[in-house]
């Protein structure tokens, strides 16, 4: 379904400055809202003083260290995963493959899930987190592999089952532990609630790490649209292209997973979004993936908050699958 | 004269009731349970299954603990309860254990859908299913009514609500009544004014935070309760407290009044049974420390 051939659109110059727009006008917003409505002159106040070091006073310690940081928690975990989304669908030319493809959210749920029914300390919950999920990812490459080589459908498949057997594993702990089910529940529905800015500087880096090579992959992963001859002929090292795209995915998936839950359907619609309006090409696909996966998460996570829907991975679940399954039908009847 | 209501009806079975002019219940008894199910027992239960901690511990204090011969796994006052045979849980139910035990009645909660496969293995089960604050008393009558124990149904009801009013006379008369954040569970969940648990919060002599129109037991968004800024907050640890953004210049983490609930106390402010008086003694000192000198 990916033409090579660069699609008629809007321009991506037009289209960048409309999306980072967007993802502005979502920050802004999402600033300014919640259970307490707070005018956007309160909003800059706020920020002006956090800036210049004064005395927070009145809102300004929601806006400045509850809002605030959740906005751009949401904004880096919504980019991180929507750039891992298109990176995936490229790596593997499929296009439902998704940031949690190889047992990267399982894996981290379990970790997760272990934590919390050990009745762990908070903090230690992304760590166990992150350290399962990259456990997984390890497993799921291992079993995967062909001598040197991974191919695409072996690493899905083995991702699947990774996936599955650490579901059950999740599954049983959490019957187990019931009195703390809740508390798992609310992590594997994906939830912004409690993110600082500390949270917000952990992450950063395995998301600038992560989308940073994954950006760098993407005149490679353009060429390795043209099929995996081709890709080889023209001086792709294939195998390596893919691993390292899966490792860099992986990190910044985990990363992002690992403090805020398992969080649906951003990464693989985002991409679907942005190939639609602006092409295929990764160099465009994963800059504009990331401000409109950011904007959307921002969104969602203000519809989570302001509504019973309570949880941004309900939203995004709740408005990315319908708006998939109307692409799919979209797609055929083109 | 018109014809009697619903309403005085009720009335006049209740003031039997509390009149101590109950008789012995007589069998077989119909009555309509939390599942809106007729249920008939033909006997006195004789053999007990309690699937809810605190139906348990209402059996006991209605002095049949002997007669419990299954209980769920996390039924666990008195110590008692603790050496009887595990029946599961709200989730994985030990359907076959609960046939094995021979049960004349086994009393479950309205959630888990245990009553259709009981019943269909032949089982009188009854759904009992205290939530509310009025309920603890309502249901531990009717569970009195069921096990033919109404007399010993009412002096519990009657100890409880004697237990509770001590608390209260103290607590009302307390200077100052903080306002104050109660969380259930971390994710945050908090309590509404109407649960039962929000009843004794207030009855402790607390102000919730938390509206009624927010529900019993609402998922709080954390700036909702920094907005508020309670002077008192209850089931977290003040290191925990400290370190959620935000959290540090509410006034009850300034003044040092963040308290955890001790386990004991928390397990039995979760119950909606016996020991409500003990819990709101409990709760009562955690937040009036200086009325119980």
């Amino acid at each position: 379904m990916q033409a090579a051939a660069p699609r008629p659109g809007l321009g991506v110059g037009l289209g960048t400055l409309l999306l980072a727009a967007l993802l502005l006008a979502a920050v802004v917003l999402g600033t300014g809202l919640g259970s307490v409505t707070i005018p956007p002159g309160e909003v800059l106040g706020a920020l002006w003083r956090g800036v210049t070091r004064q005395a927070l006073e009145g809102n300004d310690v929601i806006v400045w260290q509850i809002r605030l940081p959740r906005v751009v928690m949401g904004a880096l975990v919504g980019a991180s995963l929507s750039v891992c989304g298109g990176a995936f669908q490229g790596v593997f030319r499929n296009p439902l493959a998704d940031p949690y493809l190889l047992g990267v959210a399982s894996g981290s749920a379990l970790g997760a899930t272990v934590a919390i029914v050990a009745g762990w300390p908070r903090a230690l919950i992304p760590v166990s987190a992150l350290l399962a999920a990259l456990a997984a990812v390890a497993c799921t490459l291992w079993l995967a592999r062909e001598g040197r080589r991974f191919p695409p459908t072996r690493l899905i498949l083995a991702g699947v089952v990774v996936g599955s057997v650490l579901s059950a594993a999740t599954t049983a702990l959490i019957l187990r532990g019931e009195d703390r089910a809740r508390q798992v529940l609310a992590y594997t529905l994906g939830d912004l609630g409690f993110s600082g800015w500390r949270d917000v500087l952990t992450v950063l880096p395995y998301a600038a790490l992560g989308c940073g090579a994954l950006l760098l992959l993407a005149r490679a992963l353009d060429t390795l649209q043209l099929g995996e001859l081709t890709a080889r002929s023209l001086g792709v090292p294939v195998e390596r292209l893919r691993l390292i795209a899966v490792i860099a995915a992986s990190l910044a998936t985990a990363g992002a997973v690992a403090y805020v839950g398992v969080i649906g359907f951003v990464g693989l619609i985002v991409p679907h979004m942005i190939r639609l309006a602006f092409g295929p090409g990764h160099r465009t696909l994963l800059p504009l993936s990331a401000l409109l996966g950011g904007a959307l998460m921002v969104g969602a996570d203000l519809l989570a908050r302001t509504t019973p829907l309570s949880q941004v991975g309900i939203v995004t679940t709740l408005l990315g699958g319908p708006f998939f399954l109307w692409l799919l039908r979209k797609e055929r009847h083109d | 004269m018109t014809f009697p209501i619903k309403g005085i009806l009720t009335l006049i079975t209740l003031s039997a009731a509390l009149s101590g002019a109950a008789a012995a219940t007589s069998y077989p008894l119909t009555i309509t349970d939390d599942l809106g199910r007729k249920v008939t027992l033909k006997a006195e239960p004789k053999r007990i299954i309690s699937v809810l901690p605190s139906t348990s511990e209402t059996v006991c204090a209605l002095g049949l603990c002997d007669r419990l011969v299954g209980v769920d796994d996390y039924s666990d006052y008195p110590q008692q309860v603790t050496k009887l045979p595990k029946v599961g849980g709200l989730y994985n139910p030990n359907i076959e254990a609960m046939v094995a035990l021979k049960p004349d009645v086994v009393i479950v909660s309205q959630y888990g859908k245990l009553a259709e496969p009981l019943t269909q293995a032949g089982i009188t089960v009854i759904a009992v299913n205290p939530e509310t604050y009025d309920e603890v008393f309502s249901k531990t009558l009717l569970l009195g009514k069921i096990l033919n124990r109404e007399a010993q149904a009412k002096t519990l009801v009657g100890k409880i609500k004697g237990d509770i009013a001590r608390v209260e006379i103290l607590t009302k008369n307390a200077v100052r009544q903080p306002t104050a954040y109660f969380e259930i569970d971390p994710t945050p969940y908090s309590i509404g004014p109407n649960s039962f648990m929000g009843v004794l919060l207030t009855k402790a002599g607390a102000r919730n935070i938390i509206p009624a129109s927010m529900g019993d037991f609402p998922k709080v968004d954390p700036e909702f309760i920094v907005k508020a800024n309670p002077q008192l907050i209850l089931g977290v640890d003040a290191k925990t407290a400290g370190a959620r953004p935000g959290w540090s210049g509410i006034s009850a983490l300034k003044t040092g009044k963040v308290k955890d609930i001790p386990s004991e106390l928390n397990t039995m402010l979760g119950r909606p049974g016996p020991r409500l008086g003990q819990a709101l003694m409990g709760l009562a000192k955690l937040i009036h420390p200086e009325l119980f000198k």
